[in-house]
């Protein structure tokens, strides 16, 4: 009986598949998408370690195996040193403005009132614009001589025209900071809108009852029920901001002098010089330091995407 | 908690004016866009509304006409010169033909992964979801030198030949945004009860037929949010453009090529610019709705 039942399902299947390649099986449809971030994502970042073991002669365009060369050269650039810096230092400017002015805001449009939900779906529209073309829109408004916002500040006496805000070495990083901070602070207003919405209301009501006022609400208890969220948002923007090029690249290509120069514009900066193994090399040291960040917030924060 | 009228009042003040403060930037964008040069350039004051709208920076870098011909049109020289590669046709529909491109290949590729991801259980299951993670926040930089040397190996560089060049930059934008699409496509996924499959599949669908004519219809809106994010994010993308091309320009690199060592061409950069951010606008109308999710991936849900 048994083996009849078995030879006639053969006779009707004469091809069967092995059990991981038909659709019962993860495997198929999980390949496709395996096969791309191997081939075009895994296997050239291995090749990046491998060529940042190199040291290449821009003239001979030769790879010379040597370890040590590019790791050791890192280590000692001062030029690496001062882009971390930036790096660092525009990612927590950014990231502390953004946090805390998505919050406030948040809160001013989280309201059933007739209208905010136009000045809510308004206030997503920055997110949509190219960053090459926010980084654009700011050029033209920080102009030395024509910009309207150079122009405000002048008026304002808040910046002298000899020293016009780009072109300055002391402040170009407010100029970038100010694109980044424009596009990006409606994801955190979205984000935190999203929070406040699944707040539960019984502590609230509790907390009314026994006559807290409004700034005891929020920071005893809004802000202790949003942390999650408040993780997440961090988490995901902060990762994005320490890999910052478009703003820079295009605002002030680094500049003036090494004034902007972030890791990954640096990098950039190295990779048109023809030395790529060091170019790689910095690319690199960027996503050791994003990894080693992000895991050690993720578990002292004890959240997970 | 009702607030008293006056601070009411108040609140819709401060409320509509931060919000006309984020759209400054970008009406001043396209005011810019329309001005003469004349305009645009005043020493003396800031121009805002007291000037007179001109369609020819539109003219030269959607319709491509040459900036003399325009001139002799209207009767005056000022500012003639420079070339014709401002005429950004080509560069519109080469976005449009990444954007598109990508966007299907991703959807496609997407949707089968977090189908599994979602529906069935295997070991290393949650170390695959973590790697995919992973592969979100890699800086793109990283894999710029080993790419640009692999294309040029493989004959794929758009100078090498076109038509591959877009196989390429398609391909790399399908690859940037396959982690995002296959996280928020699984917590889609996710919102179906199993019991959906399993119903199914006791009638006598095949795993296969469940999933096409079972579950996806019921997370077709998901999925349309999904290839709309991902449209939107091969639109705005810039550093692999930059790096990987050539002669296929994409809007984002396109804008940045009309500053020149003699100045900028802010209106035709600003007609482009305009005109570049139109899609997005639109788009993002559309998928209000799951745009938390889509920002953060699929953890946080409106």
């Amino acid at each position: 009986m048994v083996v009849q039942a078995s030879n006639r399902q053969e006779t009707r299947k004469p091809f069967a598949l092995p059990r991981f390649l038909t659709a019962e099986h993860p495997f198929p449809w999980l390949l496709p998408a395996t096969a791309m971030m191997v081939i075009f994502g895994i296997y050239p970042l291995v090749y990046a370690i491998w060529l940042s073991l190199h040291k290449r002669n821009v003239v001979t365009r030769a790879n010379v195996f040597d370890p040590a060369y590019n790791w050791f050269k890192v280590l000692h650039d001062e030029r690496v040193w001062n882009a971390l810096g930036n790096t660092l230092l525009y990612t927590v400017i950014a990231l502390t403005i953004q946090l805390v002015l998505g919050l406030l805001i948040a809160l001013l449009l989280d309201s059933d009132r007739k209208g905010y939900s136009i000045l809510r779906a308004l206030m997503t529209l920055p997110l949509v614009v190219p960053p090459a073309v926010t980084a654009m829109m700011f050029l033209l408004m920080l102009d030395g001589s024509f910009g309207v916002l150079s122009r405000s500040l002048y008026a304002l006496n808040l910046l002298s025209p000899a020293k016009p805000i780009l072109a300055n070495s002391s402040t170009a990083l407010a100029g970038v900071l100010l694109a980044d901070i424009w596009q990006w602070t409606p994801f955190m207003v979205l984000i935190m809108m999203a929070g406040l919405r699944s707040l539960p209301k019984e502590p609230f009501e509790a907390a009314a009852i026994d006559g807290a006022t409004a700034i005891q609400a929020f920071f005893r208890l809004t802000l202790p029920l949003m942390s999650r969220v408040i993780a997440i948002a961090v988490l995901i923007r902060g990762i994005d901001l320490f890999r910052i090029f478009d703003y820079v690249k295009v605002m002030t290509d680094s500049g003036p002098g090494t004034a902007t120069e972030t890791l990954t514009s640096y990098s950039g900066r190295i990779y048109f010089t023809g030395e790529f193994t060091y170019a790689s090399t910095i690319a690199l040291l960027t996503l050791i330091i994003v990894i080693v960040v992000s895991t050690i917030f993720m578990k002292l924060f004890r959240v997970k995407l | 908690m009702e607030q008293p009228v006056h601070l009411q009042r108040l609140r819709d003040i401060i409320a509509i004016l931060i919000v006309a403060l984020f759209m400054f930037p970008i009406a001043w964008w396209a005011l810019t866009s329309i001005k003469p040069m004349s305009a645009m350039f005043n020493k003396d004051k800031v121009v805002v509304f007291d000037f007179e709208p001109t369609s020819v920076n539109y003219r030269v870098v959607m319709l491509g006409q040459s900036r003399s011909e325009i001139a002799i049109e209207s009767g005056s020289t000022f500012g003639v010169g420079g070339s014709s590669s401002y005429d950004s046709r080509r560069t519109i529909l080469d976005s449009l033909l990444i954007a598109i491109g990508s966007t299907t290949l991703t959807t496609l590729i997407a949707m089968l992964a977090s189908y599994a991801l979602s529906r069935m259980s295997f070991r290393g299951r949650d170390s695959y979801l973590n790697w995919v993670l992973g592969q979100r926040f890699m800086p793109p930089i990283a894999i710029i030198v080993p790419l640009v040397t692999m294309y040029k190996t493989v004959g794929m560089r758009d100078t090498d030949n076109l038509y591959l060049g877009y196989v390429g930059l398609i391909l790399m934008h399908a690859l940037i945004n396959l982690p995002i699409a296959i996280l928020l496509m699984k917590s889609f996924f996710d919102d179906v009860p199993k019991d959906v499959d399993e119903a199914a599949m006791i009638d006598g669908a095949t795993r296969w037929q469940t999933f096409g004519k079972v579950v996806m219809p019921m997370v077709r809106g998901g999925m349309a949010a999904t290839a709309v994010l991902c449209f939107i994010f091969s639109w705005t993308e810039f550093l692999l453009s930059l790096f990987l091309t050539t002669t296929i320009r994409t809007v984002p690199v396109k804008i940045t090529t009309f500053v020149t060592s003699t100045g900028s061409e802010w209106g035709f950069i600003s007609a482009l610019g305009t005109a570049a951010i139109v899609p997005g606008f639109i788009f993002i109308l559309l998928v209000q709705k799951h745009l938390v999710r889509g920002l953060t991936l699929g953890s946080l849900k409106e």
